[in-house]
């Protein structure tokens, strides 16, 4: 009762405190804000894809490579890097040229793919261009869906192996290989370029040989693997071409 | 005057000089408090954030199977509202064709990594499948859309606030105006109370005999809302109309009024308070602020009266009504136009079905909080606005509640000796259902009823296998072979006869279920029938410490006594570990790590954490098919095959468990896109007296049957050759070609019998 009766006071108190001669503010009419802006602001609309792409998560513009730069090129075989040491191999030997199969993803989806494995096929497409537009992590979300739609497709677990890759997590991008290769069979396009990636890891891991290995196991399958004979020419500089240490 | 009156005088003078210095000094002292206390809270942080749980988006894609009711039902749940017409606004959907075509407008949604601006898109469907799905707004197809996550639920203190925090310059200028207009018209004219604006609204209130404008400024009430109760007392009002001239002398009009239209609240969703305008746009209308419409803005400034009473979703008269009162108000005073007002005034307000928010999934949430724990504090989950990705699936967890809690009473009904008293520990099970694929952690029910239990069976129980331990023995039979150099094919004869093992100078010997002995058996058998003693004479032969190591490499944790009773699943593990257990079988050998959490993205829409798919080929490939051909058998003739009967058809594989006390009864069993684990017993370790075929594959049958409806039928596929060498994984016929004579299921069934131990 007594603080109800000290609080009217200071209301009273208050009050006059409260007509004093104030800071000045301003008195419009109403408040005119400036362009009203939303919280979440929504990426640019892409522009209409050759193929046709997914409702959400569209690509930003600058990762919408035209399909004839996502193949990459060949490089001609160096005899030096031809013969590095002689890895254990645990796949066929082929001497006959592997088929150029870097094509899009998207090719391999004909009329008798099943629909998981042609909307896992989409998604890992779209996961390899987020890689090559340097988008690893956005491209691992997207990649991590292409196995929940079709766990046999061992695209979507290479492209895995190389968001892992590239986000430096050497050791989980040798167990998505692992994997890659274990539902990949016999196409010696795509095991060479599992090798070639398991060789860029055990490099950056530090296990020369072991890299050294994988890269040549990838070149005797496609003589042509870039990512192979980048990696063993970065292995061996200094001493086979005599440049100062 | 005498002395005594002249004592009294001056005592009183005296007295009342104390008091009113006292007074005084206590009055400035509160003052200064009350000061103190605006600045603070002014200057500081405003609001607490509760933290929000998501559910996993849904990926619709061209072929994918999906009923459409499930479908009807998960956009019910993301609350969007069917219509008649063509959807116009984010949030509508509508089936034009009879169910073969669906027209959606996409919400909103801030996934982690991008913000996804809502679309109108048409899914065409033929016999419940995906045919085509293109945007609506250019015809452009697309081959996949993502249903944006649901709530599952908030991690807040007490109460659970849900805000959207707006600048001023944020707000549209004529909900600002409708606002003042309706609450506080003299807003930018007073000092924080204002004895004009009180009379008018009495005069106006009169005039339309009822409570049409308030006397409180917009300064009283946010100082009633930051600091006080809804209590009518005088002591109230006054210490409020104090508080606002104090922040009206400190704070600039725009501050305070920015402040306001964060604050205000309106509305309720079951347990989220829905405050300030932006969270009350995208409430009520599914719309960013800048978004509304004339009459969208109206309403929401009048709700601020009454949002309970007045609102859309109680009563679309009283909400007509109101809005109409406000249009009026604006119209009067020459905010809108006659034009804008009849346009705005003739608008209908759809009828919405509110969803409420309710925690469906009490014990994963339990577990999300656990592994949250590691690296966030209580505080900054419950104040900090976390969104919270997960791998949970609603619709499959409400059908493994449903699944366990029906399957329980039925056991309850059909056998006497499992009901219990009210007091008493009852009969309890648990669920937990994962992607083997991905290790995604999809539904997990800890018990049967979290209100009277919250201890969670499926990561806390410790609890011994019993059969189900049994395809490890296999698993290491396969993989190392006996210590005499002898391989282990499906078709490999084993004896099934009493033995005693002799270990350590102690003596075990393994009994087969009512004493029966088959003599010899081939693996196929032993597993499909689990035999205990050919069991157990296989792990004898590949040793115990073998078994021990592949049960660990497959995902097993707790600790794994090497002695000969492991074998037969005697050592205690958690159903979660099992579960991890056979995923690596599901996934073709490849172990994955449970997925609960996937990102923790935080209030300013960082992504502060993300927890990917991990993977490691912890069997080769031809293996993990063999034993996954074997297990199949278990379903198909062995101790689950009553599952068939019960109508689960689809290629499966699984393993009953029994614990050879009778406390324990278990059936994991999965597809190549699921697993469900099904634990069954008392948590005070009574006999449950049943088999994992009779206890636990019911409730198992009930939830696959319900969860894989949709799902497209898949078997387990061989492995493509040639495959990576696994150099503990030594090459048999089995394995190179898992087709070959004796590896494939025997073409007569063989006789069933009862779970074995």
């Amino acid at each position: 009762m007594l603080d109800e009766r000290l609080v009217l006071l200071l209301a009273g108190a208050a009050i006059v405190y409260g007509c004093a001669p104030q800071r000045p503010y301003r008195t419009p009419p109403a408040p005119v804000p400036s362009a009203p802006q939303t919280v979440r602001v929504p990426p640019a609309p892409p522009p209409p894809p050759a193929a046709a792409e997914p409702a959400r998560k569209t690509l930003p513009q600058e990762a919408k490579i035209p399909e004839q730069d996502l193949k990459r090129g060949t490089v001609p075989p160096s005899s030096s890097r031809e013969s590095a040491k002689e890895p254990p191999s645990s796949v066929p030997e082929n001497t006959a040229p592997p088929l150029p199969d870097n094509s899009s993803l998207l090719a391999k989806i004909g009329p008798g793919t099943s629909p998981q494995r042609a909307a896992s096929l989409r998604l890992t497409e779209e996961g390899r261009r987020l890689l090559d537009a340097g988008d690893a992590t956005k491209a691992l979300t997207r990649l991590e869906q292409t196995i929940v739609i079709d766990s046999s497709n061992p695209y979507g677990y290479f492209y895995l192996a190389k968001a892992q890759h590239q986000l430096r997590r050497y050791r989980e991008s040798l167990n998505f290989l692992d994997v890659a290769q274990a539902r990949m069979g016999g196409d010696p396009f795509w095991v060479a370029e599992i090798h070639a990636l398991r060789g860029d890891n055990f490099r950056a891991l530090g296990m020369i040989d072991k890299a050294q290995s994988s890269y040549a196991q990838s070149l005797r399958l496609n003589s042509g693997n870039r990512t192979a004979s980048d990696g063993l020419s970065r292995l061996q500089p200094a001493d086979s071409t005599g440049a100062p240490h | 005057m005498n002395k005594s009156k002249l004592r009294i005088f001056t005592n009183s003078i005296v007295v009342t000089l104390l008091l009113t210095t006292t007074g005084l000094v206590f009055g400035g002292w509160l003052l200064k408090d009350w000061q103190d206390a605006v600045t603070k809270k002014f200057e500081g942080r405003k609001w607490v954030h509760p933290s929000k749980i998501y559910s996993d988006s849904y990926l619709l894609y061209v072929g994918i199977r999906v009923r459409p009711e499930d479908l009807r039902e998960k956009l019910r749940r993301l609350g969007y509202v069917q219509t008649a017409s063509q959807p116009r606004s984010k949030g509508e959907y509508r089936y034009p064709a009879g169910g073969a075509l669906l027209e959606v407008y996409l919400h909103d949604f801030a996934y982690p990594t991008e913000a996804f601006k809502g679309i109108p898109v048409k899914i065409s469907l033929q016999d419940s499948v995906v045919t085509r799905i293109e945007n609506a707004t250019n015809a452009q197809e697309l081959f996949s859309l993502e249903l944006e996550p649901e709530l599952a639920t908030g991690l807040y203190e007490r109460t659970w606030q849900e805000r959207q925090v707006v600048k001023l310059n944020e707000v549209p200028p004529l909900l600002i105006r409708a606002v003042l207009a309706i609450e506080d018209e003299r807003f930018y004219s007073h000092h924080g109370i204002d004895p004009i604006g009180l009379l008018r609204a009495s005069w106006v209130n009169l005039k339309n005999l009822g409570l049409v404008q308030g006397g409180s400024t917009l300064t009283q009430q946010l100082m009633k809302n930051f600091f006080l109760s809804d209590e009518r007392k005088l002591s109230r009002k006054a210490k409020e109309a104090v508080m606002a001239l104090i922040a009206e002398r400190k704070y600039s009009k725009d501050e305070i009024l920015e402040n306001y239209l964060n604050e205000i609240y309106l509305g309720q969703k079951g347990s989220q308070g829905i405050f300030g305008v932006s969270e009350a746009a995208q409430f009520y209308f599914s719309r960013q602020l800048n978004e509304l419409s004339v009459g969208e803005m109206a309403l929401m400034a009048g709700l601020i009266r009454a949002p309970n009473r007045l609102s859309p979703y109680r009563s679309l008269e009283a909400a007509t009504k109101r809005r109409n009162v406000v249009l009026t108000k604006l119209l009067d005073d020459q905010i809108i136009t006659r034009k804008q007002y009849d346009i705005a005034s003739k608008e209908p307000l759809r009828h919405r079905e509110l969803i409420k928010v309710v925690n469906d999934a009490p014990f994963y949430v339990d577990y999300l909080k656990r592994e949250l724990a590691e690296n966030y504090s209580d505080e900054v989950l419950k104040q900090e606005g976390l969104r919270i990705f997960t791998s949970l699936d609603l619709h499959l967890q409400k059908i493994a509640e449903r699944a366990l809690s029906s399957g329980l009473k039925k056991l309850e009904e059909s056998h006497a000796s499992l009901r219990r008293k009210p007091d008493e520990d009852s009969l309890e099970g648990a669920i937990i259902v994962l992607r083997p694929q991905t290790g995604e952690i999809k539904a997990m029910v800890g018990g049967r009823s979290y209100a009277k239990s919250q201890f969670n069976r499926v990561f806390q129980a410790k609890r011994q296998p019993g059969s189900v331990f049994k395809p490890f023995v296999y698993l290491a039979a396969f993989i190392y072979g006996g210590q005499e150099g002898g391989r282990y094919y499906p078709d490999t004869q084993v004896s099934d006869s009493k033995f005693t093992w002799v270990y350590d100078k102690q003596e075990w010997q393994p009994n087969n279920y009512n004493d029966d002995y088959f003599g010899s058996v081939t693996v196929r058998r032993a597993l499909e029938m689990s035999l205990n003693s050919a069991t157990s004479r296989v792990a004898r032969d590949v040793g115990i410490r073998r078994v021990r190591d592949i049960a660990h490499r497959m995902g097993i944790q707790s600790t794994l006594p090497a002695v000969p009773s492991l074998s037969l699943g005697s050592a205690e593990v958690t159903p979660l570990e099992i579960a991890v257990a056979f995923s690596t079988l599901a996934n073709n050998g490849v172990r994955t790590q449970p997925l609960a959490v996937k990102q923790v993205v935080n209030a300013d829409t960082k992504v502060l954490e993300k927890r990917d798919v991990r993977v490691e080929q912890i069997l080769s490939p031809s293996v993990a098919f063999m034993m996954n051909n074997l297990l199949k058998g278990v379903l198909d003739r062995g101790t689950a095959a009553q599952a068939r009967s019960w109508g689960f058809n689809r290629p499966a594989a699984g393993k009953t468990g029994t614990t050879n006390d009778y406390k324990d009864a278990w059936f994991v069993g999965y597809t190549p896109d699921l697993l469900a684990l099904v634990w069954v017993g008392f948590d005070n370790q009574n006999k449950v007296g049943l088999s994992g075929a009779q206890a636990a594959l019911p409730i198992w049958t009930e939830f696959m049957k319900s969860a894989t409806a949709s799902m497209p039928v898949s078997d387990f596929l061989p492995p493509p050759s040639p495959e990576v060498p696994q150099e503990s994984a030594p090459k048999s016929k089995c394995e190179t070609d898992p087709g070959a004579e004796g590896c494939m299921p025997a073409a007569t069934p063989v006789r069933q019998t009862a779970e074995k131990l």
